[in-house]
This record gives C-alpha cells, structure tokens and sequence, in this order.
C-alpha cells in the first residue's frame, strides 16, 4: 500500500512499469481485455516448434527441396494462424471482480471474479495471483463463469488480491498469451483468535456475569448456512461429510448476560500488541457465541454496545486494521 | 517477478503432466502419417520395423484400457537405449556407413518408435512431434513429385490436431471428436497459406548448398562417363525423364534431335571413357537458322549439360538477364561437350542456342592424334579390318563410306537384349553375335576408324524424345539414351550414327519401333499405348508445370519472378520488410474477418459516447465516478425538458452493457435501436446551452 504514491510519480518510467506490468491496483469495477494488454511469447511447446521449424528451413536449404520449403512454410503458418487464435481467444474477455471473503489469520481468502467471453467461447483460460493456485475455466460462447481464486492469509490486515495473471496457451499450446489485471479487491484479514483465551471480563457495570464465556461450555442452538469467513471450528463438518452442504454450528450463550465492554487497557500490560489484538478477537467471538452484546474500545477507536452480525463484522475489522505495534 | 516465474512454472507443471489415452493415440495416428511417405524409400526391414514398434505401442494402449485392473504395459528405458544401439548398427550393416543422409533418415525412422514406446509425459509428446515434422521433410530427399506433396497432406493435418490434443488440460471440459479436431487444424492451416506462399515465394533461394554436397545425389540414372557394352541399354530401361525442352518455334524433326552428352575418347579395347583436353572449345556460329529452346533438366548428379549438336551459346541458366554470369556457369570442352561447374543435384532450366549441322569447324591440325591411340592386342579381327579398309579405298572419305556400306551389308540386328560379349568385344559382336545396341554400334564403328587410321571418338547423348502435344513441348527419356560417332575427315568432325544405317527407324521413329516386338521397351517409350498413352502425356504435362514452376523454384526462377513484380532491385532487409508487412495485414484481415460481431457489440458504446460529448461541450461533463443513471439524473435536474431522452439513453445503455444477458433474440437490437433513437433526439449543444440559460 505504501506504493501508493508510485503512480503518482510524474516518471515515464514508473508510468511504462504501471503500462506494461499493472503493479497497481488501476483497472475498475469491469474490464473488457484489449489488445494493448495481451502479450504473447512462445510456450515452451512453441520454441520447440520454432526449432524444428529452423531445422527443417536449413535442410530445405542444403538440399534445394521447393516442396520442403512448402511444408516448413506451410507449418509456419499453421503456427502464424495459432498466434492470432491465441491472441483471440483471450482478447474481449470481460472480467469483473465480484467479491473478496473474510477469513481469520491462517486460513485462506476467497476472491471471485467472473469472466464472460462475448459470442466466442474461450478455451482454457487461466487466473493465477500471486501466493493463489491457478485457476483455469473455460468460458462458452453467451455465458459467465464465476472463478474463485483462494490465497493463503498469514497475517492480519488488508490482503488485496494484487495482480491477476489471465492466461492461455490455446488453441495449439504453441503460444503463451497472458494480460495483466489489476482490480481493487481486497478482503479482511481478522486476528487469529488467542487460543485458550481467559474468559470474558465483568460487565461493564460490575454485574457479576455468570456467563462461563467460553464457547465450549454454550449450548448448541441451531444450525444457519455457512458463509464463508466462519470459523472452521464451528462448521458443521458431519453435516459436509454427509454431504447435506455446508452449515455453521450456532451456540447460545448459556445463561446469557448483560452487555460487556472489551477494553484494550483492562488487559495486562505485558501483553504485545498482537496478543492482545489476538485476545480480543477470541473475546468477540465469545461474546457473540454467548450472544451478550459488547463494547469494544481500543486506543483510537470505539465501537458502542450492540450484538448483531454487523456489529460483529465492524468489532473484528477494526481489530484486523489495528496499526501494527510498531507504528503505535 | 510474476511474469518471469508465472510461464516457467506453468510449462513444467504442463510438462510433468502424463499423456492421456486420447492424445497417445492422436501421437500414434501422426507418426504413422509421417511414416508411411518415408517407408518406400527405405529398405523393407527398416520400414517394417519402425511401423511396428508404433503399432506395438498401440496394441499395448488397447490392451492396458481393455483390462485396467492388470499393471500397464511399461518398457524399462534401459532396454529401450540398447533398441536404439541395436538399431544403429543394423542401419551401419544395411548402408555400410552411419553418417549420411539416408542412413540417418533411417535411424530416425526407427528411432521415433522407439521413443514412442516409452512416451508417458506431455514433454515427450512435443518431442514426438517435433521428430514427426522432420519426418515430413525427408521424402523429399527422394522425390518431389506431386504425389509426394499428396503423401504429406494427411500427416500436416494430424500434426496440427495431435498438437490440439497435447495442449488440451484436464481442467478444460470442452471435449472434441477427431473429426471437429482435424476440421479446425484444417481450418488454421488454411488460414495460415498466405503467410506459407509469401515466405515462399520470399524466402531467398541459395545457388550452392551451405554444407557439403549431398554425396548420395548421384545416385539418380543418367548417362556416365564411361560406356562399355550393356551400358545405355541398360539405361533405355528407365521410363525416367532425363529432361524436357521448351521450343522458341519450330520442334526440329527427329532425325535432327541429337542431344549431346559425354564425349568419349579414350577406349581400353572394351570401355569408352572421357579423355580430358586442356583448353576450351569454340562455339559454333550462330545462323539464321539456328534454334533457340529452354532445357528443363532433372537432377542427375553429374555435370553434363545437354544441347542439340551444335551447341552455339553457352547454357544461360533461366530467367538471368546478365550475360556474364553464362561463363560463371558452365563452359565448353574442345570436344564439344558442355559442363557445368557443379554436379546437377537440383532440377535446372536453361536457355540455350544451337546450330543443326552435322560437321563442325575446322579441327587443329594435330588434334586427330589423340583419336588414332587403340590398345595393342586386342580385337585383332577389327584392326585387321580397318587396315584392310584403308589399303582397299583411296582417301578417309571413301573409307569411311566403305565401313558404312560394310555395316549395310552385315546382317546386324539392332535389339535391347544383346548377347554378351566376354574377350575382344567388338570382335565378337562384329563378326559373330552380330546383335546390339547402339552402344554396341558407335563403340565398334569408331574402333574400326581407328584401325583404319581416322580419328574417331564416341559421343553419348539422347536422340529424339516425344512431342508431348497437351504442353507443346519435348520429353526426353532415358530411353532415349543414345551413342554415335563422330570421325574426323577432311581437318573436320563429322558425325555418323551407325545405328542410324543399321537401324533407320530408331532414329526416325524412336526405340520402341526400332527394335523387335517382345523387346522390353519401357511402357513409356512405345507410341501406341491408346488412351493410356494419351493420359500419361497428360499428366506428364502437368508433371511438367509442377516441375517448372514449383520444385524448380530455386535462387533463378525465383530473381525472374522478383523482376515480374518489380521487387528484384530491393535489399535484403527491404524485402523481409515487405514479408513484415504483407503478414500485417494479413493479422489485420484475419482479425477484422472474425471480428465483425465485435464491432456490432461495440455500437452501444460509440451511441454513449456521442451522448456525453454533447452534453459535455453543452457545458456538464460527466465525472469519472458517475455511472450513466447518475448521470442522467444530473442531467435531467438541469433539463427537465430532456429528462425522458435523457433516461432513455441511460437505461437501455445501462441494460445493454451491464445487466444480464438478453433473455430473446431480438432484445439486445431492441435496446441499441431505442439509445440510437433516444441520442438522435437529443439536442445539439449551443441549444441545449441555451436551454439551460
């Protein structure tokens, strides 16, 4: 993110960078691929063509063989014509970033695009994002496919999707034709959850809580449908092998309790920035499994006393972006 | 970084991948098609060999999917590298040596079914494939005749499919029939013929070959430098084409017709063979009646060039205006005979003058003794001969005339299948088997000159040839190989054809009605063959257009036909500049062809685009962020008198480029007629400038 102002830069250097090669996030909301960013170089596949091509020129050469030339000639354009086919079933492609999921620190983020291809269809189209296994679709003539691109989320934080690499080597796999996107998507990254966190503190107002605050301990309620971002702690995992669909365990707080404030200063002063931001989380989540309403306050920021799904989402994002410790 | 790793890893994961049934068999249906052009060139073990380990490997495939449960059929590589040792030797002990260009081509026959057997992985495939296209090439070594380029259609379009098929990933469902496979390689390959006839006709051509002469090019049929009994007979086997000639008028007849090839000079008492002079001959006068014609010669892999006797200019290689460069070319012995500077390994065409006359210029004075030499002791009953013919005429014009009255005289028989002839072969043939060819007639004829004490030499060339009246122009054979004799009388050469007095019909009719009927004439050469005859001649025709124009297309065929488009005086680097463009614009064209539904797409978008630049020169520009209904909004709030147009131009651009897909046919040209009516409606600028004041 701290590249940020790089575009900015009046260098026609950086600007031919940011032309060529999208390190930043510069593409909007829908992307129609044209020609000017499509690149083709040969496959590995294509230089051995290329070679075999040169091999069979020279021989045609030494031995003065017209119908040798006609048939190296007539490859070449067999490989010529591939190039043009490569270039386009990529070139027209409309992609559109759709969505980036939530997830905690450790698992993984989703984020889907969706790709239509116009009247053609488009052969074995590849997304590939850094840290990301590829992806590859084909796209018929008349629809839109939705591809999901997974990336491993280490940390807490912002995790933008960065670069997307669509490529194909169709239809002969002679030619390696790629274009570079660059949307702005991004997806929040929570704080892993401290395990075996202490329990919920007091209520605000000194109640003695009887909750037992830990999510072990609550009773099960019901099951609701996954979303994407549950912990997988709470998936209904004999529901999934059953393979009835995916569905998330909802536990109701056992014997419940008044509204609770987690406060960043009741915390030990020992614990590092990422401990407590770690504790924190587990207490949101404990909170919410306990269904109490909390409060949630830490240096810079305040969140008032609620305990719905949106609450939830804004106490957990305002952990995951907590500026890291050392910039506190 | 990601561009650079990104391909990379994607090619070695691609590379790791195994190879699927489909595509095992789409690698074995191409190597087959590239094996069979080449199988009836090599020895039969080796073309039966390397067809079967193609096919074992298939049978091993059916045998592996008909039973899955049973381990597949695996050939440990060890085993494979002792094949290709084994192999190489079997190769060496057919040709007798490994490094040369068809034992090579043999070895790789082979070679790709061994490579075959053992292909598991996607890499191994692309090599395959690789290999197969070399193999397309290597016919050609043999023969570039049309049926040849026929042979190499089926395996062009395979190999575009096999390609189609490796490149298919297993994540790509959109599964194909061979069939839809070989329609679209078609279809590419099709595409891709503009591009093959401009590097063709483009590509510089080289006169010299970059590497050492293909030693194997000698071996096509045609005249030696020797002549020993059985030697042109044997040749006038061959329904070969030796060469064709385009006349500039007038075909001369027959009887004029002698092409003239090695000259002869030096005899052993059984072979005739060159005898090198130093020095060059004169050519002989050009007059009126004169000839001009062009010789398209086949390959044959010595240096002789053919012309009809008198040759009066040096052969100008066709299509090169500079006269200098005949000298560069080819040059003229003192005995008349015509040599180029390199063996002929590609087919030439020529333009070339003659004179028709049967004597020459006056020879050196001192010229004939070098024709006089005759081996001691042998032929005794010929050297008795000649010396009796000598005692018995008064001057070498009324010998020679003896001897040819005494060869009248003789009851010889003129066949293709002589007797042969074992010590003292011309006495023998002359005094007791009496049945020969025309070797058998010039090599005896001259000696008896000899012994008499004329200079004598023997001349090996063609005579005759057909009139091939579908072209208008003359195919000669190597059954029309013919030898005569040439003897020096009065300080000039004169030539004499004994077969001619033996044989009359030879010369005026051609050899099929020369010789007795049950003689082995090759189907070719006999004149009577009916419809036969006549669909040959077509096809010869065509053979002949095809020879001209496409395999005779070398480094002078293709500066004439650079001068026919204006383009010969251009550099190197001007014309792969045409060859640069020429493939634009054929991208362009190909990509505007298959572009048209784009352009239809993209209407909507010009239609927007008219709209907000009126309204922006009317003084509200769009901002960056706002969508189209935003904007109409804001529009609408500043002319209300043009909200509906306004809305209208929104929505259905809204609809067309960002909501669903049209659920109707017709929907989508509904929504583009009603934003092209809607921006028709609107306003022009100043007057909604003025609306707004």
């Amino acid at each position: 993110m701290g590249v940020a102002t790089h575009t900015r830069g009046p260098g026609a250097w950086s600007r031919a960078r940011q032309r060529f090669f999208r390190h930043e996030p510069a593409d909007g909301e829908r992307l129609i691929l044209r020609h000017s960013r499509i690149y083709i170089l040969p496959s590995r596949r294509g230089w051995t063509m290329l070679g075999t091509l040169a091999i069979m020129l020279l021989t045609s050469v030494n031995y003065a063989l017209s119908l040798g030339f006609a048939v190296t000639f007539l490859l070449g354009g067999l490989v010529a014509a591939a190039l043009l086919h490569a270039f386009r079933n990529l070139a027209g492609i409309e992609i559109r970033p759709l969505a980036a999921s939530e997830t905690f620190a450790g698992g993984r983020i989703a984020f889907t695009l969706s790709l239509s291809g116009g009247e053609r269809t488009r052969e074995a189209v590849e997304l590939r994002a850094v840290g990301a296994e590829p992806v590859v679709a084909d796209v018929a003539g008349g629809t839109a496919v939705t591809l999901r691109i997974e990336r491993p989320a280490p940390t807490r934080g912002r995790l933008a999707l960065g670069r997307v690499t669509l490529s194909s080597t169709q239809p002969l796999g002679l030619w390696h034709a790629w274009s570079y996107v660059h949307f702005p998507l991004a997806g929040i990254v929570y704080p892993e959850p401290e395990p075996g966190a202490p329990p919920l503190p007091r209520g605000a107002h000194g109640q003695d809580l009887t909750a037992p605050g830990q999510g072990e301990e609550s009773e099960f309620a019901g099951l609701r449908d996954y979303h994407p971002g549950d912990p997988p702690q709470r998936v209904a995992w004999k529901a999934v092998a059953r393979g009835a669909g995916w569905y998330t365990k909802e536990f109701d707080g056992a014997g419940g309790g008044g509204p609770v404030t987690l406060d960043w200063t009741i915390l030990p002063s020992a614990l590092d920035v990422e401990t407590r931001l770690a504790r924190l989380t587990a207490w949101v989540l404990a909170a919410e499994r306990a269904a109490r309403p909390f409060a949630l306050r830490v240096p810079g920021g305040m969140l008032p006393v609620a305990n719905d799904r949106n609450h939830r989402r804004a106490a957990l994002t305002m952990l995951a972006m907590f500026p890291a410790e050392d910039a506190v | 970084m990601n561009a650079i790793s990104g391909p990379a890893r994607n090619a070695g994961r691609a590379a790791s991948a195994s190879l699927g049934v489909v595509q095992i068999r789409w690698l074995g249906a191409l190597l087959v098609c590239a094996q069979l052009p080449q199988a009836p060139h090599l020895p039969l073990w080796i073309a039966a060999f390397g067809l079967l380990l193609v096919g074992l490997r298939l049978a091993l495939l059916r045998r592996d999917r008909l039973r899955p449960d049973a381990p597949p059929a695996r050939i440990p590589s060890w085993t494979l590298v002792l094949f290709a040792i084994a192999a190489a030797l079997a190769v060496r002990a057919s040709y007798g040596y490994l490094l040369g260009r068809d034992p090579s081509v043999a070895f790789l026959f082979i070679l790709v079914g061994i490579k075959f057997l053992e292909t598991r992985t996607v890499r191994d495939g692309t090599l395959l494939v690789a290999l197969a296209s070399f193999l397309l090439v290597t016919p050609f070594f043999r023969s570039q005749s049309p049926f040849a380029a026929l042979a190499a259609l089926p395996a062009l379009l395979v190999l575009g499919a096999t390609l189609d098929a490796l490149a298919r990933t297993p994540a790509s469902r959109l599964a194909r029939t061979p069939a839809e496979a070989l329609r679209r390689t078609a279809r590419m390959t099709f595409q891709g013929i503009p591009i093959a006839a401009v590097l063709f006709v483009l590509f510089p051509r080289i006169a010299t070959p970059l590497w050492g002469v293909p030693a194997e090019a000698g071996a096509q049929s045609g005249l030696a430098d020797t002549m020993a009994p059985g030697s042109i007979s044997e040749l006038s086997l061959s329904d070969a084409v030796a060469f064709r000639v385009d006349f500039d008028g007038v075909v001369p007849l027959p009887a004029q017709r002698y092409w003239r090839g090695p000259v002869l000079g030096r005899f052993d008492g059984r072979e005739w063979s060159l005898m090198p002079r130093p020095g060059l001959g004169k050519l002989a006068p050009w007059t009126p009646t004169g000839i001009s014609y062009a010789v398209t010669l086949e390959p044959h892999g010595k240096p002789w060039l053919f012309a009809l006797d008198l040759p009066a200019s040096l052969p100008r290689p066709h299509g090169d205006a500079a006269d200098a460069r005949a000298e560069n070319y080819a040059f003229l012995t003192p005995d008349q005979q015509l040599i180029a500077h390199t063996p002929i390994t590609q087919v030439l065409r020529y333009t070339q003058l003659s004179v028709l006359r049967q004597s020459y210029l006056p020879a050196d004075p001192d010229e004939g003794r070098d024709y006089l030499r005759l081996p001691a002791r042998t032929n005794p009953r010929t050297l008795a001969l000649g010396r009796e013919l000598r005692a018995s005429n008064e001057g070498d014009r009324a010998v020679v005339d003896a001897a040819i009255a005494w060869f009248r005289a003789a009851p010889f028989v003129y066949t293709l299948t002589p007797p042969l002839l074992d010590r003292d072969p011309v006495d023998e043939f002359l005094f007791e088997t009496r049945r020969g060819f025309c070797e058998h007639y010039a090599g005896a004829f001259a000696m008896m000159m000899r012994a008499a004490g004329i200079p004598a030499r023997v001349v090996t060339g063609y005579q005759g040839g057909e009139v091939n009246p579908q072209g208008l122009y003359l195919i000669v054979r190597q059954s029309d190989a013919h030898a005569w004799t040439e003897v020096l009388v009065d300080g000039a050469w004169r030539r004499i054809d004994p077969t001619a007095v033996v044989a009359p019909s030879r010369i005026e009719l051609g050899l099929s009605r020369a010789v007795a009927a049950g003689e082995p004439v090759p189907l070719f050469a006999r004149l009577d063959g009916g419809w036969l005859k006549n669909a040959q001649l077509t096809f010869d025709a065509l053979n002949h257009a095809w020879r001209r124009h496409l395999v005779g297309f070398n480094r002078d065929r293709q500066r004439e036909l650079w001068r026919d488009l204006a383009i010969d005086r251009y550099a190197g680097w001007q014309i792969a500049a045409i060859a640069g463009a020429l493939g634009l614009a054929w991208a362009a064209i190909l990509l505007a062809a298959t572009g048209v539904a784009r352009a239809r797409r993209e209407r909507e978008q010009a239609l927007w685009h008219e709209a907000c630049k009126r309204l922006a020169s009317a003084g509200l520009p769009r901002l960056a962020h706002e969508g189209p209904i935003a904007y109409a909004a804001r529009a609408s709030r500043r002319w209300p008198q043009f909200a509906i147009a306004f809305v209208a131009i929104a929505e259905s651009y809204a609809a067309l480029r960002y909501g669903p897909p049209p659920a109707r046919p017709g929907e989508r040209e509904a929504l583009v007629a009603t934003l092209a009516r809607a921006v028709d409606v609107l306003p022009p600028p100043g007057e909604l400038r003025t609306a707004a004041a």
